[in-house]
């Protein structure tokens, strides 16, 4: 018990994908600029872990090695397309939003790094359970800096306006600048809360 | 004439596939604490993207458009790179050994490098003929290549700089690259 | 030979299930698409939209509006221009059947954020309404037209000038001015 509830909670701070692993860094830049983006690719990203973590914990003793990542891949790269589809027929905004970044869920390093480091080694459950809690943690970091930058860029948040339409916003939050320096500095204040932490323990 | 100029330096510069379009951060954070190892790099990603663009862009309108199978694409995309990476290293090893020292190690990374198998589907996206796609592909990887060398060689400088304990490696490198990327607007509007 | 076996069946499986997903998602997609444009015509016309007719015409694609009476009460074209900051911009131009401009909606472009993207601001477009195309001319104030250019964003104001005139030429080329007859 013990043991599942450190699988599903680890993902969220000590383990988590973006600011302790850095993994997937790339949707998380791009597709930041507002809190709703973040939200949905989050959500896209861990629907895929899921699936996928749930059929190569499954199947993992049938893949020869020789084959191993291509078929990972090959399973990954089928949830992405269902995905893709889902995404396109019932929130199309979001697909014009997130666009390309859709099908690019296939490559980010967070899937392929737990098919291979976890799930193919593990149990049905606890694959679950790892994928929930690191799709959790990779969705609240987005979600953490797509507020940021929307906030501060836009002057809104999930798109209700903070200020007058005519104020002047932080707009390079907006702008890729803004999105390397928030993420660097978020990072940064997590290095220096950990250390505190360790500190005092 | 214009048109393929534009590309080039959209690609290179205004559209630039770290600081504009987010693609290849990994690597980009990843392999370019030394210039050397950043260039080795560079040249293995030249080398699989326009390829891979290439067969993607031929399999595309040869097999998906015409079978009505468009939906394959992520798929027999991502296969189609895996197995070219895995090509290649096979064909390096047999054919020069120096380049395959070279260049090995980073063969395996290039997989799950987000700019190939964005550009690739870049390049369907914005219905360039074939010619243009290869050449698209060609300049996004020296865009990438010029990214991080520039980068390798502030990091370089970094090393002896005196940075506060929570921002050494990856922070001051993603500020650094917040700064380099704001120098990269600079050059959009270049291209219209 | 094991792998390959292993690997084209996986293959398969996964084709197999994708062309399943495909086949039911086909009719929603096509249905999430014709419902935004729906849903950008009636943002333009500002008043009830009864029914809509899609018309090819040439190479423009016309949306023919109609009111209760099923009398025309505007027509939308889709128009682009590549000289936006960023690269192509594409707005849903929205006529009434006089040919004066009621309004656009701006559908897809890669202006800079907060500064070239104001072209889809109310403020912005209004300077638009009531114009036709012989007449004004179509430039920015800059230029010596009727378009007061955004701060800082005058490539994009010229843009979006160039667009609305290829609407409005599109829509002239292919049908009758009611205000002529």
């Amino acid at each position: 018990m013990k043991e599942s509830l450190n699988i599903l909670t680890r993902g969220l701070v000590q383990e988590n994908p973006v600011t302790k692993m850095l993994l997937g860094l790339c949707p998380v830049l791009a597709v930041t600029t507002s809190a709703v983006n973040g939200l949905g690719m989050g959500l896209a990203t861990t629907f895929v872990l899921l699936g996928s973590n749930m059929v190569i914990s499954l199947t993992s003793k049938l893949i020869p090695d020789t084959v191993r990542i291509p078929s990972f891949v090959l399973i990954i790269a089928t949830f992405v397309t269902i995905v893709d589809m889902l995404i396109k027929a019932f929130s199309p905004e979001l697909n014009q939003s997130l666009g390309i970044f859709i099908p690019l869920i296939v490559v980010n390093c967070i899937i392929l790094g737990r098919a291979e480091a976890f799930a193919s080694r593990s149990g049905l459950w606890h694959s679950m359970l790892d994928a929930i809690g690191m799709g959790a943690g990779f969705t609240l970091s987005l979600l953490l800096l797509s507020s940021i930058r929307e906030i501060l860029g836009a002057g809104t948040i999930f798109n209700m306006p903070l200020v007058g339409e005519d104020a002047s916003t932080i707009l390079v939050f907006a702008l890729p600048p803004g999105a390397f320096a928030s993420l660097g500095a978020i990072i940064a204040l997590m290095n220096a809360l950990e250390k505190k932490k360790g500190a005092a323990a | 004439m214009t048109e393929y100029l534009l590309i080039i330096v959209s690609a290179v510069f205004v559209n630039n596939v770290v600081f504009a379009r987010f693609l290849g951060i990994c690597p980009y954070l990843g392999v370019s604490k030394k210039l050397d190892t950043a260039l080795g790099m560079g040249f293995a990603v030249t080398f699989v993207m326009t390829i891979s663009t290439a067969i993607t862009y031929v399999l595309y309108y040869g097999i998906l458009v015409p079978y009505k199978i468009e939906f394959m694409q992520t798929v027999m995309y991502i296969l189609v790179i895996a197995s070219l990476v895995q090509l290649v290293e096979i064909v390096l090893k047999k054919v020069s050994k120096s380049l395959y020292s070279a260049l090995g190690i980073y063969l395996p990374l290039i997989t799950t490098n987000c700019a190939i198998l964005g550009v690739a589907l870049l390049a369907i996206q914005e219905k360039y003929s074939l010619l243009l796609s290869v050449l698209f592909a060609f300049f996004s990887a020296v865009g990438f290549i010029l990214a991080i060398v520039i980068f390798a060689g502030i990091r370089e400088r970094l090393e002896d700089a005196d940075i506060p304990k929570p921002f050494k490696n990856v922070p001051i490198g993603l500020i650094s690259a917040a700064i380099l990327s704001l120098a990269f607007m600079g050059f959009s509007g270049l291209v219209k | 030979m094991r792998p390959v076996i292993f690997l084209t069946l996986a293959a398969l499986i996964s084709a197999a299930l994708l062309a399943t997903v495909s086949d039911f998602t086909r009719e929603p997609i096509a249905a999430a698409k014709a419902e935004m444009k729906r849903k950008a015509i009636e943002q333009i016309f500002p008043f009830e939209v009864e029914s809509m007719k899609t018309v090819t015409k040439g190479k423009s694609v016309f949306y023919e509006v109609y009111d209760s009476k099923n009398a025309l009460r505007g027509i939308a074209v889709e128009a682009d221009t590549d000289k936006g900051y960023g690269g192509t911009i594409e707005i849903l131009l929205g006529v009434s059947p006089e040919h004066r401009v009621i309004d656009y909606k701006v559908l897809s472009h890669l202006e800079t954020p907060g500064l070239g993207d104001k072209i889809d601001k109310p403020k912005f477009r209004k300077q638009f309404h009531e114009k036709i195309l012989e007449g004004p001319i179509w430039k920015v104030h800059k230029d010596g037209g009727f378009v007061d250019e955004l701060t800082a964003a005058t490539i994009s104001s010229r843009a979006i000038t160039d667009a609305v005139q290829n609407g409005l030429e599109q829509i002239n080329e292919h049908y009758s001015n009611t205000a002529e007859q």
